[in-house]
């Protein structure tokens, strides 16, 4: 990684954290989780045996309600407002390449989307303290479930940067960048419903709440891992089409 | 420093440049003026590689554009017009992370910084938060950026726009100061402050250069001067008198007091009429209290030749 990058990443990642927008995602990831995490408790305690209390977490609704809404909200800003501002023109007229600006921004965005989570594992440890760790934290399948939450998390950070590059405005970008994911998110559920078994495998090929559950039980698959970095090699190839291609009036 | 031969700059609803060539020498001071969307900034955006050009060859500080884009933004400072800045960074802090993308040395950014700093004014605000600033701290931030890695060619957009007269004044020593090591082509609409910092011109207008020359030059272009003389005499007589001088073009009578009659006197395109003006006021022997040549103005000039 060149000079230019980490420095690029420093300011993303520290302009992230002086945003309001930062504080009022924690605090509300950290409600939403501890809420969600108390009903996956209350579901354990009707007597379900075969699953842990992780599995039932990351298969939940409220799990992927908050995935797929705080993404455009974490990436709405990190080109729209530059455009919006005019900052772009002194960031691209210092001597960075287009890819270190990219790159940076969704290192920035990727890092904050991680902290995130850590609310998640804290109602783990608070779990296993009060249960006495009767049953003993599975570690693979926890570190599975992560790994999944992190490459699901670039696609959908890298969508976010590809909208985030199309429009000044971020209400435009967030509206895309949802809709574009919500579609992704939910064309596997198709897979329930079409015949054809050709098709029923390409949809289970991009059906992110069954490779979430098969991760979570401790069962990895390389289709996934394949499937969520070349989508966000795609995504992040589209945002850098898009910006040599800017043509800003003026 | 700069030489940019038939830049052509097309977007969806027409041309925003059209087929322009300039060039600007090392150690030069350049104004770059036009009326509103002349094409300046457009220009400039190019210039920086910012914009890519629709045709034409580009070579700035010693690199070709695009294919050396990355060089040539190594190589100048920029300041873009309104200055847009970080507003949640300090001032301090913003210089040192632009100081890094610049390239500049590690051990030389806390040295860089503060010379700029105190360069450009701004050793007071140095841990203020640039959101907090006043607008003519601001420029100053911009213009320190542009600085930091102590490039030898500014290229500066309308850097006084929106500053009070104060500002305007300090900001204008500032570049005045810096053109003396270094080349710098700054784009205004001012034009008393080119005839104060630069030395040459280049006018734009339409996306078309109608003029680049120096400062004297330029101002030799339109009626080079009118005389104005007051004497004493028969307003009627004189006139007639003045008005058959070979080289005269026109004569205009502008003000009576008492016997005292004041004419300005306008010379034919490219002549110095202030030779024969004094003859016939000795043949004469008229009473003289004033005689004096208004300069052309740039200003005339600018109208002069941006004219619809």
């Amino acid at each position: 990684m060149t000079r230019a990058f980490w420095t690029l990443w420093k300011r993303e990642a520290g302009a992230i954290l002086l945003s309001p927008i930062a504080w009022v995602l924690l605090t509300c990831m950290a409600l939403i989780n501890g809420f969600s995490f108390s009903q996956c408790v209350a579901y354990l305690g009707q007597g379900v045996r075969e699953l842990t209390v992780m599995q039932i977490y990351f298969y939940i609704f409220h799990f992927w309600f908050l995935l797929i809404i705080l993404v455009p909200i974490l990436t709405m800003r990190l080109f729209s407002e530059e455009y919006k501002t005019g900052t772009i023109e002194m960031l691209l007229t210092a001597p960075v390449r287009d890819g270190d600006v990219i790159l940076s921004k969704f290192a920035g965005a990727l890092s904050f989307y991680l902290l995130l989570w850590i609310p998640s594992l804290l109602g783990l440890a608070v779990f296993q303290i009060v249960t006495h760790n009767a049953v003993p934290v599975a570690w693979i399948p926890l570190g599975l479930s992560y790994l999944m939450v992190t490459l699901v998390g670039m696609l959908y950070l890298s969508i976010g940067l590809f909208t985030s590059v199309l429009s000044k405005n971020q209400a435009v970008s967030a509206m895309l960048s949802f809709t574009i994911i919500a579609l992704l998110f939910f064309t596997g559920f198709l897979s329930y419903l079409v015949r054809d078994p050709g098709w029923r495998e390409v949809l289970t090929y991009i059906f992110t709440l069954e490779q979430m559950r098969s991760f979570s039980a401790g069962q990895f698959d390389s289709r996934p891992v394949v499937f969520y970095l070349s989508g966000t090699v795609f995504f992040l190839c589209l945002t850098q089409r898009v910006m040599a291609n800017r043509t800003l009036k003026g | 420093m700069i030489r940019v031969e038939n830049l052509t700059k097309k977007y969806a609803g027409g041309e925003a440049v059209r087929g322009i060539s300039f060039s600007v020498e090392k150690g030069e001071v350049v104004g770059f003026l036009g009326p509103n969307g002349a094409g300046k900034s457009t220009t400039m955006r190019i210039l920086t590689g910012f914009l890519p050009a629709t045709d034409g060859q580009i070579e700035v500080a010693g690199a070709k554009l695009p294919e050396e884009s990355l060089l040539v933004r190594q190589r100048i400072g920029y300041m873009p017009e309104n200055v847009p800045l970080y507003p949640e960074m300090r001032v301090e802090e913003f210089l040192e992370y632009r100081g890094r993308l610049k390239r500049v040395a590690r051990k030389d950014i806390t040295e860089r910084v503060g010379l700029v700093l105190d360069q450009c004014g701004l050793s007071d605000v140095r841990k203020k938060i640039i959101a907090t600033l006043s607008k003519g701290f601001r420029q100053r931030v911009g213009l320190a950026d542009a600085l930091i890695h102590n490039p030898p060619l500014l290229i500066l957009d309308e850097p006084t726009a929106g500053l009070d007269p104060h500002q305007i004044r300090s900001f204008r020593e500032l570049i005045k100061d810096l053109g003396r090591d270094r080349t710098i082509l700054l784009s205004t609409h001012i034009l008393s402050e080119v005839e104060m910092v630069c030395g040459r011109a280049i006018i734009i207008n339409r996306g078309k250069i109608e003029a680049s020359d120096t400062l004297a030059n330029l101002a030799k272009r339109v009626q080079s001067g009118a005389l104005q003389i007051e004497v004493k005499a028969d307003p009627v007589g004189a006139r007639e008198k003045l008005a058959k001088l070979s080289e005269v073009g026109g004569v205009v009578e502008l003000n009576r007091v008492g016997e005292w009659v004041s004419f300005e006197v306008t010379a034919l395109p490219g002549k110095d009429i202030r030779g024969e003006v004094d003859g016939l006021i000795k043949r004469e022997n008229w009473p003289l209290r004033d005689f004096r040549r208004e300069k052309a103005r740039l200003e005339d000039v600018f109208v002069e030749l941006t004219q619809e």
